[in-house]
Order: C-alpha cells, then structure tokens, then sequence
C-alpha cells in the first residue's frame, strides 16, 4: 500500500507528554508508594520495547522494509549484556585453569566432565570479551549492526524486497532461535543466561581480565582489614570474590537509575531517528519506501540506504536488549522465537508506522494491555482468563489492520484536531 | 461456483465410499481345542513325550502362550483331576486361605487367563488336591527357549522376524538353531523369514556360541556367509572378533600365518559390507529426502496458490494445516480408531474431510480479511496472522496442548526394496498423496473452466472483470482451493508428526515460504523443484560429519538458509521465474 503522505516534523507536544510522564509523574507516584519498584521495573522494560518498536518504524515506517527478525538483533543485544552481567553475579562461581571465573549459568549447563575437577571447565573464549563493560556496550551495538549489515548485503544488493524479505528475515529469526537453542554453541542452550545480581562493578569498567580485577581490588585495598571477610587476615581472592563490588540490581534505588537510563535512551533513540527523518538522508529513505524504481533511475544505490537503516535498526534493537536484561535478569532463546519479532511489528502497526510517535505508543499500549490482560479478572459478568490474550490479540491487530492502517496515533491526532485549540498545524496537515 | 460444488460433491461421495467399503474388520478367532489337547500331555509321566509337547506347543506361535510357559516354569500349572481322573490342566497364582487356615486354589484357564469355570463359579478346589506337574531339572531349559520360539514360530510376521532376529543377537540363543534350519529349508515360509533365519544361525556361529563349530576357521567361514548375505548386523561384531584373534595371538592359540590368512578374508569381508552400507546410506538418505521434500511440496502447493497466483502473504496457512490434522483427529474420535481397536478405513475418510473443512475456514478468512487487502501484501501478512494466533489459541483452548493422532496400522512398517533399504509405508503414502495433490491441483488449474477463470483473474483482472468473469467468486474459490490443500498437508502430517496447536508457525510457514520464494512466485512447477531440491539437500547436509562434528537438523537448517540466500543473489526471482511481461507485474 502506499502510505498515507506522514508529516516529517513529529509534534512535539506528545513527546513532552511523554517527558512528564515519564521523567516526573511516574518518580512521583512511586516516591507517593501509588507505584512499586517492581511496576516502574517493568514500565522501564517496556520502554526498552519501545526503542526496538522505534528502530522497526524506521526501518518498516519510513523506508517500506518489513523486517520480521528485530528480535534476533534484540537478543544479541541482550545475550552481550548478559554474559557480561553473568561474569560479575553470583558468587557461587567457579575459578577456571585460567583464572576467569566460570559463571554459575555455564556452569549448571556445562559442568565438567567426569574424572575432571571443577577448574577444568573453561569459560568459552567468546564470553571473555564482555568481562569489560564499555567494551561489552560497544558490541551490544556493534555486533547486531555487523550481522544486519552483512545480512543487508547480500540481501538487498540483490534486490530482494517487499514480502520476500519479511519472509527471508523471519527464515533468519527461527534460523537464529534454533542456533542459540543450541546447548554447543555455549551460551546455555534453552536455559539462556542468568544469576545476574551486580551491574557496573568498578571491575568491569577498568579492567580486561578477573586476574588483573583481583589484583588491582586487592591492592586498593591492602591494608583495610574490613575488607577481611573470612577473618583469615590478609586479603585474598576470597574475600574479593565475597566482597560487593557494584550495584545490586536487587536494590530500588538501581532499579529506579536502569529505569532513567532507559528512559533517556528511548529519548536518545528517538531524536536520532528523528534527525535521520529530517535530514535529507530520511527523505531518500522515504523515496525508496514510495517509489524505488524511479529513485534508482535517478542514480541513486537504495540498497546502500536500506542497509544503513537496517543497521541503525539492529543497533537500536541491540540497545534495547542491552537494557532489558538488567532490569528482566535472565535472558533465554524464547525472546528470540520467530513470534515474537511478529509481535514488535504488532506494536508499530497498532500504534501507527511511519510515526515515531507512534511506535513509542504503540509498544507502551500493547505491552500494557498485556500486562493487563495476562491475569484474571471477574467482571462480574464475564471472567477474563490469561487464555484469551492471544484471542484478543489476534482480534485488535485484525481489526488495527483493516480499519485503522494508520493505527492509534491517528485516533489521538484525529482528537486532537477536534478539541485541541493550538495543535500542531505539522501533524494535522496529513488528513 | 457450480465447479466448486461439484467438487465437494464428489469428495463427499468419495467419504461415503470409504465409509462403507472399509466398515467393520471381523477379527480371526484362534481355535483353542488343539492346543488344549496338546496341553493334557503335559500331565504324561515322560519327559520325551513333555519336551515333544513343548515344542509343538511352542511352534504353534500363539501369543498367549507367553504367559503360560513363564507359568509353567514358575510351577503355577497344576493337573487338577476330575472324579473320573481325566486331566485338567489349570493354572493357579495365588492361593486363598480361610478362617481355619485352609489353602485354597483359586483356578485359571491355562490359555485365556479367564477364571476356570465349575458351575458357572470359579474352581476353588483344596491345594491338595492339585498335582503338580511343573517341568523338571532336565526340561527347564527347554522352557525357558520355548517362550524365544513362540516369538520365532508367531503368526505376526514382525513379532516374528523380530524373534529370530533377536536369536543372533547376544546372548546368543543357540538352542534355536535346529528351528531356524528347518526354517531355511521349508519353502513355504516368506524367504524375508528364511534370510533372517540365515542370518542369525550364521552370527551364532560367528559368536562361537554354536557347539561343535566354535573353532575360529567355523567363524571365519560363518562370517564369510554373512558377508554373502551382506549382514549390516555382522559389522558391529567384527571388531570383537578381532580382539579375540589377537588374545588367541598373544596366548599362542592360532599362528602367525593362520592369523593373516584369516585377518586377510576378514578384511575382504568387511569391506564387502562396508560398501554395502555405503549404498544403504546413500539411498536411506535420498529416499529421506525425496519424502521431506513431498511434505515440503504438500505444504508449499497450497501457499503456491494463495501466494503465488494471488498474491496474498497468508500466515495463517500453517494454521489452516493446523486444522487439518485437527480434523484427521476429530474423524479418529468419530472413528474410534486407537491402538487397541484399530479402524484403518478412518484415514481415507479424513482426507476429504480435512480439505472440506480448510476450505471453509479459508473461505472464512478470505471474506472477513484477506479480500479488504489485495494488492497490500505486507498488510495480508500482518492481519492474516493475526487471525493465526486467533486459531492456535481457539484450539489450545478446545484441545489443550497436545494430542494423539494414531496412525493406521498399514502405516507401521516399511516395504523393502531392496536388502537393508526399507521405504516406510507412511513416507510413501505422503509421496503418493502429494503426488495426488499436484495432479488435482494442476488438473483444476489446467483443465477445467474454474481453472481457466482462475488464470484469467490472475494474469489480467479488469480484463476478465470486462469480459464476465465474477473475479470475486474466483478469489474466493482460489483462496479455498490453497486453504483445502493447506488442510490436506496437515492431514498427511498426522502420519509421521505430532500434533499441536502452534504446529503450523514452528514447523511448516518458514519453510513452506521458503520453497516458494526458492521456486519462484507462480510456477506449480517451481515449487515442485525447489521442494524436491530443498528436502534431498537438506537430508544430504544433515549426517556429514567434520571430525566429531555432526552437521545435524539444526545447523543443516543453517547451511540451507544460507544457501538459499547465496542462491538468490544469482535468481532473485527464484528457479522459475515469470517471465515477459508477467514479470513486471510484482
């Protein structure tokens, strides 16, 4: 179909709502106790939701491809910032030959073999890597951006587009989900990765490798016996091991920072978007979305353009994995199931494509309304059972695709025109 | 429309024919009365006449007779007589006592396992007067092997083979030898049974279990007639006999010489089977290939219509699969087919049925979604699979999360073509039915008129439109035509797959969107190609090994995704691509 013609400038008044909400109203209820530590946790995941939904509106929204695979970026965001989280949890862990702890998850997964002893099992040489920190923030991104680039590649170079990318990206999707089922290619096999409890020991942001951590902790600390935790007067790698380096992610106070720190990413995430839409290089994604033959004929590559919004897509997804899983603490291969990357395209379709707007909206709504929905309630006349989700689900994404191809953001616009005095005149233009 | 009803109609017909042709299978009743008289014997005072018994007992291959030797040897058969002193075999488990300590028998049919009746109430005579009549030292032996030959000696041809086959097997049964060579010998018996009978005399042999024949050039020769036989069976025992020359070696038992000699004819021997099994592999894994690729062809046809010709992205076509298997297992219930109580003819009558009820649900979704999105396909895409999760979840909710589907029983086993490579009925049936499927498909598209309008619709809308064709009704019976196929593949999936509500997202869309991407959009024969192509080469990749590395499902999935990827940098637009002015059209 050919969309309708969406304003390039986004009306500023819905994301100012959302600055409020979510930068003042939302802090308040939960210091006024209205809200729980666990409710905000689970908005800022769901925010998390919503910079996926915003690097799939760029892709699908503005430059027409329709990637049916945003999840595996997503969750080789997530699997980078959880093998970094699993380094540093729980304290149950086993020092290999080579001195890196070996995290409980591999270990409950990969226990050494028989007439082994337990510093026989090696941590694998990928996860050594993601030890560090900022390293592991930069191929969170990285690494989703190089697969969708070589994916890209090959794929658009050859011009395959339309449904038959949809269908070559969900190929891709159940392709990734069965690897990283997988129990060889050590990442914990269906068990997924977890035992997250510290995030951003002081560790982990200077160091490379556990032997250096140890030493470098023990020398700052030399000479501070509080520090002796198993009282066997001197410090040793015991009471490294034992001592709390970094913030408990069990604690609310570090909830609540992962919370803001997602936040401003989703408003990060956004402006860049917004600054891609806008610049000339949106209006040549916009041209392949509308018409590709004829922006070939001018002279330009539309597969050098598709890939670039490919990758900024999967780095985003990427990025929005690397914050959920602090904030879910485990992360499994069913994130990474064919279903679920249909589901991001739910919430972009649901909340409006082609806004970005609209794809903050839309995941909040949906994901809300899951959250709503997944438990029991007695209507007195009719009781709602988590078994129907699914129903309702499949029924509103039905009727949001036959009756509203704009999605919810037009209903809101389409108010707004009604009752609102100074509205946007941007954002009106299109009807 | 009027074709359409006709071919309901006619599929309808086809169900009530199947129904009554393949009604009710009256079950053989065994007749009991000569193996009760052989029975009486075994009260005889003599222990040839006793071991005479038992044998002809136990090649009259009756499966109760199971339990009744295990019975015996355990000493619960008893001779009860009766006032005239005519024997009674009976059989007696437990005893009862009463308040004075009594013991009681109560009695059991030897055969049946029923109550033994006196007057209508079960026998409970005093233990006493019960003679024991349990074999002796010298017969027990001949007890224990008579439950191996009532297997050896069943009617069932598999119990039977598998008996002998198990004759050969450690620990080797060698009191079942002079059975199986005058098995060979009789000309009567399926040459299968006879071979396998070879077979297992000559491994017994080969284990040196076989008295008199034990010495390691008996072996070697035994071994050289498996080779002759071309035994998969003797490969796993060559290395033990090896380990044994070289003992014999090292203890000075054989010579030097007499060692080669031997080593040398077990070498050729092996290599014999080595080959063999090559071959074997080879066409298991070709054979295997060709019956995924006609699942693959089977899931893909109905895709081929509804995308290919109409080109709407429909995913719910593995829901439609979903529902008919749903439906095979509704008609089983109607049927009430199981294990136990087999009724076969309820598959014949599914098929039909499966495709009737796809079709209207496909008609279904067609009216209700799928006709406001022509021409949007990414749109089709989403909303039709909406209206998947919809399904899956009416039927988890209908059917919870699994159920059984019991195949036919015609569908257990294999037909063997040649030694070793045995093609299993079920494969074959699916290949006979997506063969049967292309053909209905390709003769509803080709030769009748309904095909002709569909075709027209396809290639020039407004025209047909202009020339009188009701293109409505074409897209409504063309969407119900893919639908019905859809159904007919989960139908033949019921018969080597399980059954659950999300079966069509995990199993089937991918990859029937796969072949017909692959194939190219359109062509009928572009998804036969690429089916048949996908399914040999994903069962070729599977079992190569690097080292201790076997390729397997998952990472063969890998490697012909990525091969797909790499094939359509060369063929965008698939193997058979519209060509001409078609082309430009998508």
């Amino acid at each position: 179909m050919k969309p309708v013609a969406h304003p390039l400038v986004e009306s500023k008044r819905s994301l100012t709502v959302l600055a409020i909400i979510g930068f003042v109203v939302l802090p308040i209820m939960y210091s006024m106790d209205v809200l729980t530590i666990g409710q905000i946790n689970m908005i800022g995941r769901y925010m998390t939701f919503a910079i996926l939904a915003l690097g799939l509106d760029l892709l699908w929204g503005y430059v027409g491809i329709l990637s049916l695979c945003q999840c595996t970026f997503f969750c080789l965001g997530a699997y980078a910032m959880g093998m970094h989280l699993a380094h540093h949890g729980g304290p149950e862990g086993i020092i290999d030959a080579n001195g890196w702890k070996l995290p409980a998850c591999l270990f409950v997964v990969y226990p050494y073999d028989i007439g082994e002893s337990s510093g026989d099992a090696l941590v694998p040489f990928f996860w050594k890597p993601f030890w560090n920190l900022p390293l592991t923030l930069l191929l969170g991104l990285l690494i989703p951006a190089i697969c969708s680039f070589v994916l890209g590649y090959f794929v658009f170079r050859s011009r395959v587009r339309g449904v038959y990318f949809a269908i070559l990206s969900q190929a891709i999707a159940v392709a990734g989900w069965l690897v990283f089922c997988r129990n060889d290619v050590k990442l914990c096999g269906t068990n997924g990765l977890t035992r997250f409890d510290i995030i951003a020991p002081a560790e982990s942001l200077t160091t490379f490798h556990p032997e250096d951590a140890k030493d470098q902790w023990i020398a700052s600390h030399d000479g501070d016996m509080a520090q002796d935790l198993n009282a066997d007067g001197k410090l040793d790698q015991l009471d490294y091991s034992m001592a709390e380096v970094g913030f408990s992610l069990a604690e609310p106070t570090v909830q609540l920072s992962l919370y803001f720190i997602t936040l401003l990413c989703l408003f990060g995430s956004f402006f860049l978007c917004k600054w891609i839409v806008n610049s000339r290089l949106g209006r040549v994604l916009i041209a392949i979305r509308d018409d590709e033959p004829t922006l070939n004929f001018f002279g330009y590559k539309p597969h050098q353009y598709k890939i670039f919004a490919f990758c900024i897509a999967a780095a985003l997804a990427g990025l929005a994995g690397m914050l959920y899983i602090p904030q879910m603490k485990i992360i499994t291969p069913s994130n990474m199931e064919a279903v679920r990357s249909v589901l991001v395209v739910v919430w972009v379709a649901v909340g409006g494509r082609g806004t970005l707007r609209g794809a903050i909206l839309g995941a909040l709504t949906v994901n809300l309304t899951y959250n709503y929905l997944t438990s029991e309630h007695d209507y007195g006349f009719f009781s709602w059972s988590p078994d129907y989700w699914p129903i309702f689900l499949g029924v509103a994404f039905v009727l949001v695709v036959l009756l509203l191809p704009n999605g919810l953001i037009e209903v809101v616009d389409r108010f707004k025109e009604k009752f609102g005095k100074n509205s946007n005149p941007n954002s009106i233009e299109k009807a | 429309m009027n074709q359409f009803y006709s071919v309901l109609s006619f599929l309808l017909f086809i169900f009530v024919l199947s129904k009554g042709a393949f009604g009710q299978a009256s079950e053989q009743k065994i007749d009991d009365t000569e193996l009760n008289s052989l029975l009486m014997t075994l009260a005889v005072d003599d222990d040839d006449l006793k071991a005479e018994t038992i044998t002809s007992l136990a090649k009259s291959g009756d499966p109760n007779l199971e339990k009744f030797f295990e019975l015996y040897r355990q000493g619960s058969v008893y001779n009860w007589p009766d006032q005239d002193g005519g024997v009674r075999i009976v059989v007696n488990d437990e005893t009862e006592m009463d308040d004075d300590f009594n013991e009681f028998a109560p009695l059991f049919e030897p055969i049946s396992g029923k109550p033994f009746l006196v007057d209508g109430k079960q026998a409970k005579p005093d233990l006493l007067d019960l003679e024991d009549i349990s074999p002796g030292r010298s017969l027990r032996n001949l007890v224990n092997s008579a439950k191996f030959l009532l297997r050896i000696f069943s009617k069932d041809e598999e119990v039977r083979s598998s008996g002998i086959k198990k004759c050969g097997d450690p620990p080797y049964l060698s009191d079942a030898v002079p059975f199986l060579e005058e098995m060979i010998n009789d000309e009567s018996i399926n040459p299968k049974i006879r071979w396998l009978s070879r077979e297992s005399i000559s491994l017994i042999q080969f284990s040196g279990q076989l008295e008199g024949k034990d010495s390691f050039n008996d072996r070697v020769s035994a071994l050289k007639t498996l080779g002759e036989l071309k035994s998969l069976r003797a490969k796993a025992r060559i290395k033990d006999f090896q380990i044994k020359l070289d003992q014999a070696l090292e203890d000075q038992k054989i010579s030097a010489s007499a060692k080669k000699k031997l080593d040398a004819e077990i070498s050729k021997v092996d290599r014999s089977l080595e080959s063999h099994k090559d071959t074997v592999e080879m066409s298991g894994n070709l054979f295997r290939g060709i019956s995924y690729g006609s699942v693959l062809i089977l899931m893909a046809l109905g895709l081929a219509i509804t995308f290919g010709l109409m080109g709407v992205i429909n995913m719910a076509h593995g829901e439609l699969m979903m529902i008919g298997a749903y439906v095979t297992y509704e008609v089983q219930n109607i049927y009430g087919h199981s294990p136990d109580n087999p009724v076969d003819s309820y598959y014949f009558a599914a098929l039909p049925i499966a495709f009737i009820v796809s079709a209207l649900v496909g008609i279904l979704i067609e009216g209700l979604v799928v006709r406001h999105l022509y021409n949007r396909p990414l749109e089709s895409l989403l909303a039709t699979w909406g209206v998947g999760l919809l399904l899956i979840q009416l039927i988890r909710i209908r059917y919870g999360d699994n159920i059984g589907v019991n195949s036919p029983t015609w569908a257990r086993g294999g037909y063997e073509v040649a030694q070793d490579i045995i093609l299993p009925y079920a494969r074959l049936y699916l290949i006979g039915l997506c063969m049967a499927a292309v053909g209905f498909v390709y003769f509803i598209l080709r030769r009748t008129r309904q095909g002709m309008l569909i075709r027209a619709t396809m290639q020039n809308r407004d025209m047909a439109r202009s020339l009188g064709v009701r293109t409505r009704n074409v897209d409504r019976f063309t969407f119900a035509l893919g639908s019905g196929i859809a159904g007919v593949a989960g139908y033949g999936w019921t018969i080597i797959g399980g059954v659950t509500p999300d079966m069509g997202q995990t199993n089937f869309i991918v990859d029937s969107f796969l072949v017909v991407v692959t194939g190219g959009v359109g062509e009928l024969a572009g998804v036969l190609f690429s089916g048949l192509g996908i399914g040999v080469l994903s069962k070729v990749i599977e079992p190569i090994e690097f080292g201790d590395f076997v390729v397997g499902p998952v990472w063969g999935k890998v490697t012909l995704l990525v091969l797909i990827v790499a094939f359509i940098q060369f063929r965008p637009s698939g193997l058979f691509a519209p060509k001409g002015r078609l082309a430009d059209k998508k």
